[in-house]
This record gives structure tokens, sequence and C-alpha cells, in this order.
């Protein structure tokens, strides 16, 4: 398998959204090839589901007071709070190995790369369907897929930290008696890096783990699943499977354009946002 | 009027609905929350079909909208969602 592979490093949120959408577009009219890319949030944003209300979910009032950017992505999915996480996206044409038509499987296909690049971290991590990874009890990856035009994109985060008195101070809780409790909660259901491995991580030794993790999951993936469910009987002797192909490569200036117009004109409106 | 209500399924997603209706007619009904609809856009057409069902059919016909082929929901079913406007419409018929 050969994915081109971006780390497009720290973006706005807007931005960040709308070259996701300019990737889906590229691949799915035949301008790019199936591409992976890395990334993080600056200054820390907010993304809302597909299906959520934002005034609903958010306090809009002080997010802009806090200079945090709202924004709702194309996928379903809760509303998460962009601060010290890494982000990937991945867009394939559907039928491509990481697009069986069961989307279920395609999340835990996809997952896979995370739950290696984790592992290569230290972290023992495992998929928890519908679209969840967990390290040590705790959600340490949220993700969210959705297919238009042929193609899956699936966007997902792997938090670096965890910061529930911040995210709370943004997201709408049903009572101020209750933040306290929604507070507690988070700190016992979800996890950073940090806490589990007790140390800081970066995001530049997370996109290194996360990359080599992707195309170990990956490959073992194309190598078939007699060896990767490990039946013996089809492969008798299994034999390592090669890494997939990350080809190092940048956004063209089609997709930057493209990325920010729809920032612009998409992404950043309250007319998309708040179209819920 | 309008009547809201959130139902949060449990050990899953949460469903945030909005009726507005008058005459016993529903004039729009919003269906939001965290789960994931496959393609989103028949969700949306899903969710466009309650407007001008009466309001006493209304988790009837979210059933069957929302029950549609080709639409896949996953984190909320389409019984979820109708039983939430159900209660909705029941609380506002109530109060």
């Amino acid at each position: 398998m050969r994915l081109r592979f971006l780390d497009t490093g720290p973006g706005k949120g807007a931005f960040n959204m709308g070259l996701d959408e300019a990737l889906l577009e590229a691949v799915a009219e035949g301008r790019s090839g199936p591409v992976l890319r890395l990334y993080t949030w600056d200054p820390a944003a907010i993304t809302i589901g597909y299906f959520q209300s934002a005034a609903a979910e958010v306090d809009l009032e002080a997010a802009r007071e806090a200079g945090v950017d709202v924004l709702r992505r194309v996928t379903g999915g809760g509303a998460v709070f962009h601060a010290a996480e890494i982000t990937y996206s991945l867009v394939v044409p559907e039928g491509h190995a990481l697009a069986p038509a069961d989307i279920l499987e395609s999340y835990s296909r996809i997952c896979g790369g995370l739950v290696e690049g984790l592992s290569l971290l230290g972290v023992e991590a495992s998929f928890a369907p519908i679209n969840d990874i967990v390290a040590g009890g705790k959600k340490i990856s949220g993700n969210a897929q959705t297919r238009k035009r042929g193609c899956l994109l699936q966007h997902g985060t792997v938090l670096l930290d965890v910061d529930p008195e911040r995210m709370f101070s943004l997201l709408k809780v049903p009572s101020e008696k209750l933040k306290g409790k929604l507070i507690q909660d988070v700190k016992a259901r979800v996890s950073g890096l940090k806490g589990l491995l007790g140390r800081e991580v970066g995001y530049a030794e997370a996109a290194d783990a996360l990359g080599r993790g992707f195309a170990r999951a990956f490959g073992r993936l194309e190598a078939g699943p007699g060896r990767a469910a490990g039946t013996g009987a089809q492969f008798p002797e299994p034999v390592a499977a090669l890494p997939a192909e990350l080809l190092p490569s940048v956004p063209s200036p089609e997709e930057l354009e493209r990325a920010r117009l729809l920032a612009a004109e998409k992404y950043s409106t309250s007319l998309w946002t708040m179209r819920r | 009027m309008v009547t809201r209500l959130d139902y949060k399924i449990p050990g899953g997603k949460l469903i945030r609905v909005e009726v507005e209706f008058e005459g016993g007619v529903v004039l729009r009904a919003k269906v939001a929350g965290d789960f994931f609809a496959h393609p989103e856009s028949d969700f949306e057409a899903a969710e466009a079909e309650l407007s001008r069902v009466p309001v006493d059919r209304l988790a009837e016909a979210a059933l069957g909208a929302f029950s549609r082929p080709g639409l896949v929901l996953y984190g909320a079913s389409a019984s979820d969602i109708a039983e939430t406007l159900r209660r909705a419409v029941d609380e506002a018929q109530v109060s």
C-alpha cells in the first residue's frame, strides 16, 4: 500500500477543516492518490459533529472571548476541544483496503494504525467501537468518518494531554452544579499521553510514532486476512508484512487555494457553523 | 409552539430534538446529536420529511423515515429518534 503523506503541523481550525475537504475533493477528482495527513490546531478550537447544534453544545460567547474557534465538521460524532493533541485525516477511495463497505470495519482498520502508533510510544491501546480508542481503561482517541463523492474521509485525534476545566469553560453544561461532576467524569474516563506515560509527548514525537504506526498496521492489512487474523491454515509460516509506503508530500498550490477558499467561505461562516 | 427534549441513550449518544408545530401539524422537526448517519444527506432528507406530518403521527413517521433503505445510523437508532420525538410531543401536550 502506498499513501501520500502530509505533515502540515499547526493550523487554524477553518484551514484544517478546509484542507481535509480539499483533499477529499482531490482524491475524488483523481488529482491525488490516497492521502494521510497529520496536523494540529493553533489556536485551540472546538469542532462539533455534523449533526450537532452549535448553540446547544458550545458556550459561543466564552469561546469567542477565549479566542477559541468553533467549527462544524463534515463528519458526525460529538464536540471535541482541540488543544494539546495530534490530529490525522485519511482520504481513500471507497473499496480501498481501508474503506470496505462496512463502516465499522473501516473504523477498525484505520484505527489499527493509531493503536500501532500508540504501541510504539509504549501505550497499549485498543479500538473501542464505534469510534474510540482506549488505553488503560480511558479514551485517548476519538475518530469520525464520512463518505462523499466515492471517497472515505476519516479524521481523528490522539490526546497529548487533557484539560477538562478549560474544556468545560467552553462547552455547554446542563447546569453549573453539574460542571464539577462532569470534570471529574472526564478525568476518570479520558486521558492524554502525558497522563498515561507520566511525561510530556510533543507533536513531533507523536507524529513520528503515528506515521510509523499507520505504515506498519496498513502494511499488515495488505498482507492479507490470513496473516492478520493469524488463522495459520492459509499461511502456515507468517511472514513479516512490509510496512505501507508513506510518500512525503506537501499540499499542492491548488489544494491550498481550495482549502483557503473553503476556510473562508464555508468553515468560518455562521451559515455553516450554526446551520443546525 | 416549540418543544425540545434531550435524550441520552443508555451507554450511547445524546439525541436533542426540537419540534415546532401548530394546529396539530409539525412545521419543522430537528434531530441533532453526536451520532453518525451515512450518508448524511439521507438523514437530512428523512428529517425534512417530518414537516407537515400530523403531530400525533410524528413518532411513527420518524420511525419510517429514519429506517429508509440505505441510511445507516450509528450511536442512535431510528426507534431511539422516534421515541425522543414522541416524548417531546407528549411533554408539550401535557404542559
